[in-house]
This record gives C-alpha cells, structure tokens and sequence, in this order.
C-alpha cells in the first residue's frame, strides 16, 4: 500500500509539467462563481501558474460591471472574426473552383485539339494510302496500254516468238495446248483489275492485222465494233506494221530460228522450224506470210477458230510455199477442233498432195481421225 | 471544417496559418483567445467600451494576424498577452514576441513530458529527475509545490494559509515551478 501510494504520489509530479488549455469562454465566469468541480477548479488553477493571460482575464473580471460587457463583448468579437474571415474563404473557394473550372476546360480544349490532330492525321494517311493505290493501278494498265497503242503490231510479235515452238506440225493438238492457256490467261487479267485494257492488248494487234491484209474488206465474224476500232487504230496499225517487216527480216527470224534450233535440239522435228527460217531469210513476202501466219496462229489459240481458219485460207489461196502449207495444215486442225472432220480431212489430203515438209504429219494426223 | 479546425492545437493552428495561409485556421485561433483578450482588454477600455469594440479590437487583430505571418510562436497564450500589453503600453509600435527563457524551459520540460506518455521507462526516469529537482528546491518552494500539485491545495487555500494573495501565491508557484524546469533542462 505504502509504496502505491508512493507512486501515486510521484506520478502527480509530471502534472508539473502537464500541458494545459487556456480558459474558454464559459469557464472563466463559472470559475469567477465558484461552480467549477474541485478536479475542475484544480486544473484551471494549475493551467494559471503559467497562464498570466488567463490570470490576468480572471483578475479583469473580477472588477465590478465588466463580467455583463465581458459577455457581449466576447460574443460580438468572435462573430467579428468570423465575419471577417468567412468571407475571404468564400473568396478563396470561389477563385479555387474557377480554377478548377478553368483547368477542366483547358483540359478539354487539349483533348478536342488532340482529337483534331488525330483525326487530321488519319484523314491525311487514308488521303495518302487512296493516292498510294490510284496510281499504281494506273502505272500497272499504262504499259498495257502504251503496248496497244504505240507498238500493236510487236506486240503479237513478240509473244509468238515464244510460241514459234508450237509452229511445229508435230505438236497434233497446238489448238486443244492453246485453249486451256487463253482460258486461263483471262480470268487472271480480270482479276487484275485491268478489264478494260486487257482485251485490247491482245485483240487489237489482231484487228490491225486485219488491217494491213485487207484495208478496205471487213473481217468474216468480226464485229461492227472491230470496223470502228480499224479506223482509229488504222495510222498506228500502219506505223507500227511497217518496222515488223523491216525488222523481221534481219532480228526476228534469227532469233526465232535460235530458239527453234534450241527446240528443235530437244524435239525429234527440226526440219519444218528450219525449212522456215531459210524462207523467211530468202524473200520479204515470205515473211509478210510467215508473220500472218502468227497472227492466224494467236486467233486460234485465242478459241477464235473461225476467224483463225478465215485467215489461213486467205494465207493458203494461191500461196504453195511452206507457209501456205502450213496454213492449211493449222487450217485442218482448226476444222478438227470444231468438230467438221471431212473438212479437215480433205484439207490434209491438199497438203499430202502438196508433197512438202508438212506431208507426214498431215498423213499422221489424217490417219488420227 | 470549422469543427475540425476547433479540436487542432494552437501549434497546428498556427502552422496551417503560416505556411497553408489558411485564414479559416488562423480565425479559429483568433477566436479561441478572443474572449481572454476582451477580458485583458476591459479594464483598459472601461472608460470608453463603445470606442474599444470599434478600434482597439480590430487593430488588436490585425497585430495579431501580422504577428502571427511573420514571428515565431511557441506559446499562443503568452504572445496573445504580449501583444495586449505592448499594444496599450505602446499602441504605434509594434514590439515582436519574444519568449523568456523561464519560458523556454518550461516548454521544454512540457514537451519531454509529453512524449513520454506512453513510454514507461522514460516517464520513471522523469519522475526521478522531477523529485531530485524538487528535493532541491528551497524549502519553501518546495511546500508550497508539494501542497498544490501533490494536496491539490487551492489558490485561495493556500493564501489562507500563508496569509497573503491568491497573486503572491501563484507567482511563487510559477517562479518555483520554472526553477524546476531549469534544473531538469540543464
């Protein structure tokens, strides 16, 4: 017990030290009336061993007359204080939430500017990309077009060296090879897009052909389309089948009878491909046919058989050279093709007749059928 | 916000005025030692109170919130007086608030005290340096100490006792209590 009370005791001491608030507003009359509790009187008295402005307010009010001013003064001070302190914060709140206001749309500014931007941007990349792309379709049908127009006649030209390889007579099926080619060849130009371009790249040699063998008669089957286009096409058809004579005298042949050398090399029918070359080199008409020839070879490679047998007859009337033979012979296949067997038949017996390079294969395909 | 400005103590008032510059901290301050002011204030304007509450009052504020932007104040209770006394002895000068020493001690010691609360070892280091100190105060001092804040002993008891003032009485008590605070900071 004695030493709890001890402690007790030492424990009261840091109340010393304790910190204490000052007075407040009711506590200074209450204390000045003596209705404060002990506990309460004491802590008030140990906050005024320090306190000389609580002290000093004690010892104000203790002078007559001013506790009833104390009372209204004290109340009209603080309503003062907040008076004048109130409306600075409502000053202060107004400015912080124009401030916010302020931030929000600028934020938005920013963000419709952003948008703006973005938009622009995609807007000039979609510009770009259509730009990108009409172009470049354009540029792909530009060559085709310019081969048309400007060169029509090589153009031909330069695809049948290639297929000079199928001149040979003893390729029996040169029609039913080339069919299936065309039918493919097609379908990959309309996928491409260039429709419109396409077809006269490859008819208009044709009709230029047509052109320069017979100015003035209209082909048997073509189209009312075809005569206008000769008149049009008629000045560059001209132009352009004026250098292929010139040409195919000194380069064409040569190099078609390289390849058919080459081909010739691998294939067991060397004569035929070589028996025309040396035409060919002998005689300007000789070419002029061997080129007709090629253009009547493209037509029926092209499914076109009786525009492609039209022609070889027109190369074959009167003509009993190697090309003429030739003709009659694609002639007879052409006729095979579309199913008129007697026609062939006696168009081989010709060309049998005829005693040339072209006699065993015609007695071969003859014997075919 | 005002009612969670009121339970702040005077020294986190104080910091939100001064460098928040939250006005709403440095009224509730203001406000809190208004009554104590008008009180300290009566006897110097009974002649003329109506004059008081236009004048004094607002200029009092003002030093207070001048003060209050630019001194550092350690106790709000001592520098509010302060400026009541230096405004009626000197009302064109503004003096600055400067604490005393004894002042300083004190604080000190209130402080120590107050962060030992919760620890137990520091608290019983503290009441032994507390009871040397008092045991080394004069006799005195030390009853009078002892009687108070041991007895709780009243103000008026006391000076019953001793037969003098309620005045003399606390101004011992506050001299004894900072010869106390100087020994244990020293």
């Amino acid at each position: 017990m004695p030493n709890n009370t001890t402690h007790n005791e030492h424990e009261k001491l840091l109340k010393i030290f304790a910190g204490i608030r000052c007075l407040n507003k009711d506590q200074l009359p209450r204390y000045l009336e003596g209705r404060l509790t002990d506990v309460e009187k004491h802590l008030v008295e140990q906050h005024m061993v320090d306190c000389d402005l609580c002290f000093d307010a004690l010892l104000a009010l203790q002078q007559e007359g001013l506790l009833e001013q104390y009372q209204g003064l004290s109340t009209g001070i603080q309503q003062y204080i907040r008076d004048s302190i109130r409306p600075v914060s409502q000053v202060r709140k107004m400015e912080h939430y124009v401030r916010k206001v302020k931030q929000r749309e600028s934020m938005l500014i920013y963000f419709w500017l952003a948008a703006f931007i973005a938009g622009g941007a995609a807007l000039l990349f979609v510009m770009n990309q259509y730009n990108y792309r009409r172009p470049h379709i354009i540029h792909a049908a530009m060559p085709v077009m310019a081969a048309a127009n400007v060169t029509p006649a090589p153009a031909p030209a330069a695809t049948l060296p290639t297929d000079s390889g199928l001149l040979q007579p003893h390729n029996t099926p040169p029609a039913p090879v080339a069919r299936p080619t065309t039918a493919q060849a097609t379908p990959v130009v309309k996928k491409d897009t260039i429709r419109t371009v396409a077809p006269p790249a490859v008819k208009r040699p044709a009709a230029d052909s047509t052109a320069v063998v017979k100015p003035g008669a209209a082909p048997v089957k073509a189209p009312a389309k075809d005569s206008i286009k000769k008149t049009v096409v008629k000045s560059n058809t001209e132009e352009a089948a004026k250098p292929a004579p010139k040409d195919t005298p000194a380069t064409v042949p040569a190099k078609n009878t390289e390849k058919d050398k080459k081909d010739n090399s691998s294939d067991n029918n060397t004569k035929q491909p070589a028996g025309a070359t040396a035409a060919s080199a002998s005689s300007t008409k000789v070419d002029t046919d061997e080129f007709l020839y090629k253009a009547a070879m493209v037509y029926q490679r092209q499914g076109d058989l009786n525009e492609a047998i039209n022609r070889y007859k027109r190369l074959s009337d009167g003509n009993s050279s190697r090309i003429g033979e030739m003709a009659r012979y694609q002639m007879a296949v052409c006729y095979r093709d579309k199913g008129q067997t007697g026609k062939a038949k006696r168009v081989l017996k010709e060309v049998i007749r005829m005693d040339g390079s072209m006699k065993k294969s015609a007695q071969q395909l003859l014997d075919s059928l | 916000m005002y009612q969670q400005l009121n339970n702040l103590s005077d020294k986190e008032l104080i910091s939100r005025a001064r460098k928040l510059k939250d006005r709403e901290a440095e009224g509730v301050l203001l406000e809190r030692y208004s009554h104590l002011m008008v009180a300290v204030c009566l006897p110097y304007l009974k002649k003329d109170a109506g004059a008081g509450t236009q004048t004094v009052f607002p200029q009092l504020l003002q030093r207070l919130s001048n003060g209050l932007k630019v001194q550092s104040i350690q106790k709000a209770n001592e520098w509010v007086h302060q400026t009541i006394k230096t405004y009626f002895t000197n009302p064109d000068k503004q003096v600055p608030y400067y604490p005393s020493r004894e002042s300083k001690d004190r604080l000190q010691t209130e402080n120590r005290v107050e962060k030992a609360a919760t620890n137990t070892i520091e608290r019983q280091q503290l009441i032994t340096h507390v009871h040397q100190a008092l045991s080394k105060l004069g006799t005195d001092d030390r009853y009078i100490m002892e009687q108070f804040y041991l007895e709780h002993k009243t103000f008026a008891d006391l000076a019953a006792q001793k037969g003098t003032t309620v005045e003399k009485i606390r101004q011992q008590l506050k001299k004894a209590k900072s010869r106390l605070a100087t020994q244990l900071t020293n």
